[in-house]
């Protein structure tokens, strides 16, 4: 089957292609190169005057695991008030800020998003995620696997084990969770909350293993890099939402020492203590040091204001928070004595100051980090605002005057605090697709995804122009996945079932044999039902399992 | 203007949501377009005039005639007007509902006044289980307004209930009150078992002794001047609760288990 689509402004960023008018073929799912003149077209598309991209990626949306469940189950109002007809090629569903799974794929397919990256796999619960992510239809997805917070690495750390154990276990832990990357939650934070310690910052000891975050951040950020994984490590550091964790952040960009690392949420992480409330904006120091360090890329985990949930491993800081649940309620959990879970449901917000001043921080960090390539496009799904708000947020990014015009009603102390409305920066499509597509795909390592060379995959999105990006973004004239036409109108029409993309660095196997005797000592399962294998993903027929391409082991580096 | 009635055609075979048709939704709508509003029905959609023979034209005055218990959602988050039913209403009977007035002649099923932040909710008749019971996962039931009810209630009748007043003249099941947060409860017939379970705060008005379970307390026998305050803003509600005098109670307190600030009055 071969298929053109014909005349749309295509905006490329991985082939430095900004807006280019070409024709683009697809066969068999792929993007292919331009057939002989003899050979028929079996369907074409009129895209003239279209705008054309890949499929968008979201690098950081908390869709399938154990605390989504935990977030659907305490959230029944959530279901209730946001029911879903079933449609011709949909099944019902419901929610807003812990949608099921179905209305999880519709919903980003609908959005012209293509692929979902869960950041917090914890591997004893990989298992349940990666099925309720197989029961998510349409995008593809993959997972971060959450360590630096269980009890075998810290045993590691504190035995001073030599690196390349570190890297074994890494490893090992990406085949046995079928992960593509590597995620640490408050590192080594989440274990010390159960030593009954209630915050810890960067130099300060876990009283148990005698182990420091930055230990932590540094074996790992260590770790991943000599494995050759593409997707650098992926941190939530420490001191989330505290005032004045913004040293906590600048010091956590020098700990890693060059390595590459991903700092999730930063938004999150951004706050000073000036002003008479003792919150204010550290948004201009965190984007003058990521364009400062090449070594550093970063999600926003913006917030919009409304009704969510957030859901995160990082029990320390949720139990923090709980008091401040609306409604008011929260769950706070050990998980196996390897992770943490906490579930507190959340309201932001515009006339609350530290809502306001933490929505303008956001975009202070968008607007003011300069490399796109580096700075990703997230509410955190659902800590920030379910994901269903992107195309709203992106309107703020690329429209001034409604940026100014939304921030002219937030809370007045608030807006004293910010400099945001006399920052004149204006997203254009192309650092948009960056952002979204090339930049996204790239950090992950989706070799095939988010661009639109010939070989890719062929996820790609049609919007129609219009000075509106809100309504643009929301509803794409069409939305192909793997070369099929899922949504057009911004309606489903056809429901596929996506991959799983996972990354299988080498390591050496004789680690199995001191893990199996820990697992036989102290754990709740087997070593080898702890795995899981490709084939539980695959079985019913829906799921798919894609091995990236890992660089392959670098040699020890000190 | 005469009263907007929907008869209802036939018999249901399946449950219909009827929240749609309130006081407040109706207001300025022109017979035609409220035949034409669709009514959720498993996974049908019906129009109302499938439904129903719609005569009349107040929509602040509203009558369900011939209804039956398989109406749900009867005067969900109504915000005034008065609905008037004859026959029976399904479960969710004024889920929410806010200011307005609810006449039912009939039976009730489960979860009527959940939620119910005002107004008054009159049943001529028994309701289910889950009376200004929190729904699954709310952490409130009834927040404000009467509920006056001449025939029984099933279990859990008040379950997490916030504020408000509940009067039931005939008996309840068990649990009753169970995590009542605050709010009053007047009984006239017999309690279930574990009346006031987990209760926190609030007030159970009783006039026959109940079994208690062991978290509750017995605080001996008092005679309350606030009781004749209570009785007489009980005094023009259509209702047996009208001609309470006494102020002479066994006082409990209790849940302990929870706080235990409730407290359960046995008239004497």
């Amino acid at each position: 089957m071969l298929i053109k689509l014909t005349g749309g402004r295509v905006y490329d960023p991985a082939h430095q292609i900004d807006g280019k008018v070409m024709d683009i073929y697809v066969r068999d799912g792929r993007i292919v190169e331009r057939p002989s003149d003899a050979e028929p077209i079996d369907q074409e598309y009129d895209l003239r005057g279209k705008v054309v991209m890949s499929g968008a990626i979201d690098m950081h949306t908390h869709i399938g695991g154990g605390k989504v469940n935990i977030a659907r189950l305490m959230l029944p109002e959530d279901h209730r008030a946001h029911p879903s007809q079933h449609t011709d090629a949909c099944r019902s569903g419901c929610g807003h800020a812990a949608p099921s799974t179905l209305t999880t794929g519709y919903r980003y397919a609908e959005m012209g998003y293509t692929a979902g990256f869960e950041p917090a796999l914890s591997p004893v619960n990989a298992r349940q995620s990666h099925l309720e992510m197989c029961d998510t239809p349409i995008i593809d997805k993959g997972g971060y696997a959450m360590i630096g917070s269980d009890d075998y690495f810290l045993r590691m750390l504190a035995a001073k084990k030599d690196q390349n154990a570190i890297n074994d276990y890494v490893a090992w832990i990406l085949h046995a969770t079928q992960a593509i990357g590597i995620k640490v939650v408050n590192p080594g934070g989440i274990n010390a909350f159960k030593f009954n310690q209630r915050a810890l910052n960067l130099d300060e000891e876990n009283v148990h293993y005698q182990v420091t975050p930055r230990e932590v951040l540094q074996s790992l950020t260590r770790a991943v890099y000599e494995l050759g994984i593409a997707h650098p490590l992926h941190v939530h550091g420490n001191n989330l939402g505290v005032p004045g964790n913004v040293e906590t952040t600048l010091k956590t960009m020098g700990a890693v020492e060059g390595y590459p690392v991903h700092l999730t949420h930063i938004q999150f992480h951004s706050y000073g203590t000036e002003g008479d409330r003792k919150f204010s904006s550290g948004a201009a120091a965190i984007a003058e040091a990521l364009n400062k360090h090449k070594n550093v890329s970063a999600d926003v985990g913006q917030i919009l204001f409304g009704q969510t949930v957030t859901a995160s491993g990082d029990n320390m800081r949720q139990y923090a928070n709980s008091g401040h649940g609306s409604p008011r309620k929260s769950v706070l959990m050990d998980i196996e004595c390897d992770s943490g879970c906490g579930v507190v449901p959340f309201k932001y917000k515009d006339q609350n100051f530290v809502n306001a001043l933490q929505w303008a921080i956001g975009l202070e960090i968008f607007l003011l980090s300069e490399d796109p390539w580096r700075i990703f496009l997230t509410t955190d799904h659902p800590n920030g605002a379910p994901f269903t708000s992107y195309p709203h947020l992106i309107r703020l990014l690329m429209d001034k005057s409604f940026r100014n015009d939304m921030f002219t009603k937030l809370n007045l102390d608030a807006q004293a605090m910010s400099t945001l409305n006399s920052i004149e920066r204006e997203y254009s499509l192309y650092e948009i697709a960056i952002m979204t597509r090339a930049g996204a795909a790239k950090l992950v390592g989706l070799h095939d995804r988010g661009h639109l060379g010939v070989g890719a995959g062929a996820d790609i999105t049609v919007y129609t122009d219009n000075p509106d990006r809100e309504a643009m973004f929301a509803k794409p004239d069409y939305v192909f996945k793997d070369g099929q036409l899922v949504v057009r109108n911004g309606e489903v029409v056809k429901v596929t079932w996506g991959s799983t993309h996972t990354v299988k660095p080498d390591f050496d196997k004789a680690i199995e044999k001191d893990l199996k005797q820990y697992f036989d000592r102290y754990h709740t399962m087997n070593m080898e039902n702890f795995k899981v294998n490709a084939a539980e993903l695959e079985e019913d027929g829906r799921g798919n399992v894609i091995v990236q391409e890992c660089k392959g082991r670098r040699e020890k580096t000190a | 203007m005469s009263a907007l009635t929907f008869t209802l055609k036939a018999p249901l075979q399946q449950r219909v949501d009827v929240s749609p048709l309130t006081p407040d939704q109706l207001a300025d709508k022109s017979v035609a377009e409220i035949a034409a509003i669709t009514l959720v029905s498993g996974r049908q959609q019906l129009r109302v005039d499938q439904v129903f023979d719609i005569s009349g034209d107040d929509a602040n005055d509203i009558i369900f005639a011939q209804a039956s218990r398989k109406l749900d959602y009867i005067g969900q988050k109504m915000n005034g007007g008065r609905i008037t039913i004859n026959g029976g209403a399904g479960s969710y009977l004024g889920l929410q509902m806010r200011k307005g007035e609810i006449v039912l002649n009939g039976d009730a099923d489960a979860f009527a006044a959940s939620g119910m932040a005002g107004g008054t909710l009159h049943i001529n008749g028994s309701v289910g289980d889950f009376l200004a019971a929190a729904l699954p996962g709310d952490r409130k039931g009834m927040k404000g307004g009467v509920v006056i009810i001449t025939g029984n209630a099933g279990e859990r009748a008040g379950d997490q209930m916030r504020r408000g007043i509940i009067l039931i003249e005939g008996n309840v099941g068990a649990y009753c009150a169970s995590r009542m947060l605050a709010g009053t409860i007047g009984v006239l017939g017999t309690v279930g078992d574990y009346l006031g379970y987990g209760m926190r705060r609030g007030t159970l008005l009783l006039t026959q002794e109940p079994k208690l379970h062991a978290t509750l307390q017995d605080c001996g026998t008092h005679t309350l001047p606030f009781l004749s305050l209570m009785f007489k803003s009980f005094a023009n509600f259509p209702s047996k609760f009208a001609s309470l005098k006494q102020n002479r109670v066994q006082r409990y307190a209790g849940d302990i288990a929870n706080d235990g600030k409730g407290e359960i009055l046995v008239l004497k």
